[in-house]
């Protein structure tokens, strides 16, 4: 695994550059109920396609970011930070 | 409360601030002598050689004691920073490299800004947390290329580029000073090891190390550290 | 064999004698030569034997793809003789031979083993009984394997060093093509690297005589800026990262676009025993004879299936090679016939070989006539002396690093073999690679491949009117399909499908019988090009057996694809320099000074004690001692919402925080487990300063600016770690030597328990911190690295009280005496505040809701199962950490710390226990290494339990 990741504020660098912080997966905003809970803390949909995902750059500027990347293909289609992302949700970690 | 037990205190009545290089380079024969209230190597024996080699294939200096400081703000406040705050580029702002990490986020080199000159950010002496070289000289890209995967090749990284990016494996950082000087941090307790990754690369490149005085760069010089502190 | 007249383009400079041995033999050869020309030169057929049966084995492919020219150089293993320059006074020794390559014992397993070892033999029949295996194994792992690493450590030692290459595009393979595609990119303004595995670039062309050529476009290449990699073997395909590596460096080419031009294999025919040395693919023994003056054998047979056979041969003439016989298996005479024919060269059309014979090297071969089934037709048989048997069973593409990169390549029946369909966005294929092998389409086709990479990298249009003229070049191939074995029927004789590992057709037929009908299947059960030269050989002829013992069609059968390392690679070379990225803090020189054992602390180098770790930690509790806490984790968190940052990360209240004034937190994960700890003190109203344990501050500062930007708080994070150097000086006499070097009061009314306070220290700017993690009176003093040394001096030297520096093992044994936790070694992804006595650190009272938060909730009202307790042994046997605690004889919990205490004289120690057995006085069972200890529950600290010497 070698492939390039944008950093949105460095620009392109070796993924081995970041810290990966696993499929966007929000927390909930409320006290959630027990079965909620359980899946918020130890469930993961671990597509095999599409998954927007943060990205941490721990070697350089330390921001997170999101990432949406192919977990297939290790294809990256976009990367920003999370208030500039294309996605909905994404400031809710 | 404050935190100025981050920084040094320098001046008369204070020791000297030591290097996080000054121990490593002392080994590898540097000369240790204070300059500006920093311990630093100023020679490696033989300053025409090692100016000689900056010319003629690569010479690194320490330069850790460049103020460092940290420049927090709101996204806007930085974008309409005097110094103009650009990614991917450092602007030589009264003699500091004015480097911007995150929106809200800017490293300074050099000279302190005053408090007051920039509205709506927070100043944050960081001087100590990072080590510092300057590697200069033709084959410099080249020393470079020997542990560091950034993509510093002229036509790309040209003066004035900032990289933030992983350096020897480890968190850093790269100014592209001039055509063929680059100033490079690491972590200050990646001192030590930086220096050997460095220098074992350097050697093998025909480099040497060389002392402080050596290697000066536009952005501020050790007189002048000792003169704003 | 000897040397031929001078070649026109011979790399040979025959003025420039080089001296070598072999085997203790000195052997000459001239400047120029591989190991593997000079020694054939001298006459020498046999470089290796084989790794299973030991047979002879000699040059196959002439440049470096095969493992038969396998020997040891000056103690480097497995390096090829086909393409290693000689070097004046190397010492070549052969491999996997004994007592010698000329008389090697082990060829027994090929004389009386061969019905008897068929593939899985050794693992089938040692495997019982099993308490033997390890005694078999040894025996057995002796006899196999190649080459012998040096015993002793310095003489395996490596000097590799890794250099990174960005560019546009790499250009892999120096032929015709990739000079083509290398020059039309470069002078397009591309920034080209092109890598070579030659000495120098130019394939084909060398070896065809065109060195000039070769070296015009070389010289054009280099003109245009490309950079060029001689000896640069590209290893795999990473993600668009290609490491190519060329003698001592390791190149990591990461381009924007890649142009495999690699060329194509030669294959082998299957005949029997087709492995005898002097059995060469045409290609290298012409290869032989034109780049390095060598004449591959005096008299020939040629077996061919293209004209590429027919163009050797004639080529081999030219060169002096008697050609007995050619046998072309094509019906029909080729075109290309005719120049052969009036050469006085003899061809026999519809006919293979289908024998070798000899004993070490090739002594005749039998041609005929064969069916479509490979079976010879036996009255029209012919044997033919010769010394040399070249055969060409058309060609496979190198397309391993465009199939590694996602690429495809499908059969074609017309061409006996693969040609590449479909190309990547990265990774394109240029002449003998893309089936353009002929000179003006490898050169077209180069010129193609750079075009489309211009123009998507500069932008402009598609090179469509070279495709066409392309396109209009191509012409029908000629080639017969080689049957899968060919075969005069009698039983004698072995017919391998793979040279390296020794597998033969049976093997694969042996494997499909029992059930391995897939190629990926038999692969993995016979090794079938799972050896060095990586299937190169031995693909599509294994491949074929299957079909034929399958009856499935040879293209559905598949290519399987080679994974990188694309060539035999060192792991020296993949080990790079040898440098780890070692933390040190700003005091390291002062405990190299004392001699202090250093060792590593995560990322830390730390001194681990200085010689004496029982006396520096009982030196503590009667004077005072000294540590570099410098490692531990050193946040700032800053802003109008800190607080409320720091209330959301932490269980416990913090915003409620007098400036001045410490506390301690535990950091949970949202499962509520313990994931870190230490200390909150506040600066002022908007600045905490936050201490981690030494391993975890890059995490903790990753996981609160990941809150941090979740939660969309004004505050901000700055990691200070390395640039604040800390000092913790403990015991009796701490404060008398504190307030010796600083003038504020440091009574403990002045400066009490979790106070903290900024101030000079001996000159030096320094946050003194009141915490106690050894148990006795202690300051933890935060200062510069840069002027740390002068306050640890000041402080050692005070010359009133004795300070002992001590390290990390002292501090151990006395935090464990006050039953301190420490995150990580006390604590596992099971501990949550509750089953580790700090449930008090919890407050459901406040309103935030607190990382951990809902998960401790949920579990607020059960008791916990376990518990973590102290204990005391008795005896002096100091407990095993990771030893089991055992109730009702299962085990029910674990010693997570254990260490002899100083101050008891009792071994102690930390466990997690049934909760029913966590009272004060309980005996419990602890067990390991086959004995059983009785061990008495403590749930209070050792030393100090209510904490009055902590606040003295």
């Amino acid at each position: 695994m070698s492939y390039v990741l944008t950093c949105p504020n460095c620009g392109p660098r070796e993924v081995t550059d970041f810290g990966f912080g696993g499929e966007l997966h929000p927390r909930p905003t409320e006290a959630p109920s027990d079965r909620d809970l359980n899946r918020y803390v130890y469930f993961r949909r671990n597509v095999a396609g599409l998954q927007v995902e943060w990205w941490h750059h721990r070697s350089g500027c330390r921001a997170w970011f999101l990432a949406e990347r192919d977990t297939r293909t290790n294809e990256v289609r976009w990367t920003a930070m999370p208030a500039d992302a294309p996605t909905e949700g994404a400031t809710a970690a | 409360m404050s935190l100025d037990f981050l920084t040094p205190a320098l001046g008369a009545g204070s020791p000297p601030a030591r290097s996080p290089i000054a121990g490593t380079a002392a080994r590898d024969g540097g000369r240790l002598e204070v300059r500006g209230d920093w311990e630093v190597p100023v020679s490696f024996g033989d300053q025409a050689a090692e100016r000689r080699a900056t010319q003629e294939s690569v010479g690194f200096a320490d330069a850790s004691w460049l103020t460092k400081t940290q420049l927090d703000g709101p996204a806007e406040a930085l974008d309409g920073c005097v110094a103009g705050l650009s990614f991917g580029t450092a602007s030589l702002h009264r003699g500091a490299w004015w480097c911007r990490l995150t929106p809200t986020r800017a490293l300074i080199l050099g000279a302190a800004p005053a408090a007051d000159s920039v509205s709506g950010a927070q100043l944050l002496d960081v001087t100590t947390q990072y080590c510092a070289l300057r590697i200069a000289g033709p084959r410099c890209r080249e020393v470079m290329a020997r542990f560091c995967a950034l993509d510093l090749r002229p036509t790309v990284s040209p003066p004035t580029a900032l990289r933030p990016g992983s350096v020897a494996r480890t968190p850093g950082l790269v100014v592209v000073e001039e055509a063929e000087q680059l100033l490079v941090l690491v972590g200050s307790a990646l001192a030590e090891y930086f220096w050997t990754v460095v220098s074992d690369a350097a050697t093998r490149l025909g480099g040497r190390p060389v002392g402080t005085e050596v290697l000066r760069g536009e952005a501020l010089d050790l007189q002048e550290a000792s003169a704003d502190a | 064999m000897t040397r031929l007249t001078p070649q026109p383009g011979e790399r040979i400079d025959r003025s420039r004698p080089i001296t070598f041995s072999f085997d203790g033999k000195p052997i000459q050869g001239y400047a120029g030569d591989t190991i593997a020309s000079a020694l054939l030169a001298h006459g020498r057929t046999t470089l290796s034997r084989s790794f299973k049966y030991h047979r002879p084995r000699g040059e196959l492919c002439g440049c470096g793809q095969c493992a038969n020219s396998l020997v040891d150089v000056d103690g480097r293993t497995g390096v090829r003789a086909c393409s290693e320059p000689i070097r004046e006074g190397i010492r070549v020794i052969h491999q996997n031979a004994w007592p010698s390559l000329d008389f090697d014992v082990m060829q027994a397993t090929d004389k009386f083993g061969g019905p008897f070892t068929p593939v899985g033999f050794y693992y089938k029949t040692f495997i019982r009984p099993r308490r033997l295996w390890p005694l078999y194994e040894k025996v057995l792992r002796g006899a196999a394997g190649l080459g012998r690493l040096p015993k002793r450590q310095e003489e395996r030692s490596w000097e590799t060093e890794y250099r990174r290459r960005h560019c546009d595009l790499l250009v892999i393979g120096g032929g015709i093509a990739g000079l083509a595609a290398a020059i039309t990119a470069a002078e397009a303004g591309l920034d080209v690297v092109l890598c070579d595995e030659d000495v120098t670039p130019g394939g084909l062309l060398l070896s065809e005589g065109r060195a000039d050529r070769a070296q015009a476009l070389l010289g054009q290449a280099r003109d245009a800026g490309v950079e060029i990699l001689e000896r640069g073997v590209a290893l795999g395909f990473f993600d668009g990262l290609v490491p190519v590596w060329q003698g001592s460096t390791l190149h990591q080419v990461r381009a924007a676009r890649h142009v495999v031009a690699a060329g194509a294999i030669q294959q082998p025919l299957i005949f029997a025993d087709n492995d005898l040395p002097g059995i060469m693919l045409s290609g290298g023994a012409r290869r032989l004879g034109a780049v390095f003056g060598v004449s591959p054998g005096t008299r020939a047979v040629v077996a061919t299936v293209d004209d590429r056979g027919l163009d050797d041969a004639l080529a081999l003439h030219r060169m002096g090679v008697r050609i007995e016989a050619v046998a072309d298996l094509r019906r029909e005479p080729s075109a290309a016939a005719a120049e052969l024919q009036a050469a006085g060269i003899k061809i026999v059309q519809g006919a293979t070989v289908v024998r070798a014979h000899g004993g070490n090297a090739v002594e005749a071969a039998t041609i005929a006539p064969v069916d479509g089934g490979g079976q010879a037709a036996a009255v029209a048989a012919e044997r033919i002396e010769c010394d040399l048997l070249a055969m060409s069973g058309a060609t496979h593409p190198a397309a391993s690093l465009l199939l590694q990169a996602g690429g495809r390549a499908d059969y074609e029946s017309e061409r006996a073999g693969y040609r590449v369909t479909e190309v990547t966005d990265a990774v394109d294929v240029a002449g003998a690679t893309a089936g353009d092998d002929e000179y003006e389409l490898a050169e077209l086709s180069g010129q193609l491949a750079a075009g489309r990479a211009a123009a998507a990298l500069k932008g402009g249009p598609a090179p469509h009117e070279l495709e066409q003229r392309l396109a209009s070049l191509r012409r029908p191939l000629n080639i017969a399909t080689p049957p899968a074995v060919a075969s005069d029927g009698e039983s004698a004789g072995k017919y391998f499908v793979d040279l390296d590992e020794d597998v033969t057709v049976k093997d694969i037929e042996h494997a499909v019988g029992e059930g391995y009908e897939s190629l990926e299947l038999a692969k993995r059960y016979t090794t079938v090009t799972m050896g060095p030269s990586q299937g190169r050989f031995s693909q599509i002829p294994s491949a074929r057996v299957i079909a034929r013992a399958t009856g499935i069609d040879l293209g559905d059968v598949g290519l399987t694809t080679a994974r990188p390392p694309w060539q035999t690679v060192p792991m020296g070379v993949l080990a790079g320099r040898p440098f780890e990225a070692g933390k040190r803090s700003a005091l390291h020189d002062r405990h190299r000074d004392r001699r202090a054992d250093v060792r590593w602390a995560g990322d830390w180098r730390r001194a681990y004690h200085y010689g004496d770790p029982q006396g520096e930690a009982r030196a503590v509790q009667t004077s005072a001692g000294l540590i570099d806490v410098s490692t531990l984790g050193k946040l700032l968190v800053q802003g109008p919402d800190a607080g409320e940052l720091l209330d959301r990360m932490y269980p416990n209240r913090m915003s409620n925080l007098a400036p001045g004034r410490i506390r301690y937190g535990v950091m949970l994960s949202d499962a509520g487990r313990i994931t870190d700890d230490g200390t909150v003190c506040r600066i002022d109203e908007d600045t905490f300063y936050v201490t981690t344990t030494s391993s975890g501050a890059t995490a903790v500062e990753g996981q609160m600016n990941w809150w941090l930007s979740a939660w969309n708080l004004d505050a901000r994070i700055t990691d200070v770690t390395q640039g604040v150097a800390a000092m913790n000086l403990a015991g009796p006499n701490a404060r008398v030597i504190l307030s010796e070097l600083t003038e504020i009061d440091c009574s403990n009314e002045g400066f009490k328990y979790l106070d903290a306070k900024h101030a000079m220290v001996a000159d030096v700017p320094a946050l003194v911190l009141r915490i106690g993690f050894v148990g006795e009176v202690g300051y933890e003093i935060h200062c510069p690295g840069p002027q740390a040394a002068h306050l640890w001096d000041a402080i050692v030297g005070n010359g009133s009280r004795a300070v002992t520096p001590f390290g990390l093992e002292p501090q151990r044994i006395l935090r464990l005496q006050k039953l301190h936790v420490i995150v990580g070694q006390d604590t596992d992804s099971e501990s949550t505040p509750f089953n580790t006595g700090m449930g008090w650190a919890v407050k459901f009272d406040k309103e935030q809701a607190f990382l951990g938060r809902w998960a401790l909730e949920a579990s607020a009202d059960q008791t916990p199962d376990t518990a973590l307790v102290g204990f005391t042994v008795p005896g002096n046997e100091v407990m095993v950490e990771g030893a089991v605690v055992v109730a009702a004889g299962e085990p029910a919990g674990q010693v997570t710390s254990a260490r002899w205490s100083p101050h008891l004289g009792v071994s102690i120690g930390l466990a997690t226990v049934p909760t029913e057995l966590a009272t004060d006085g309980q005996s419990i069972q602890i067990s390991y290494a086959g004995n059983t200890y009785s061990a008495v529950v403590t749930t209070k600290p050792f030393y100090d339990p209510d904490g009055e010497v902590l606040r003295s």
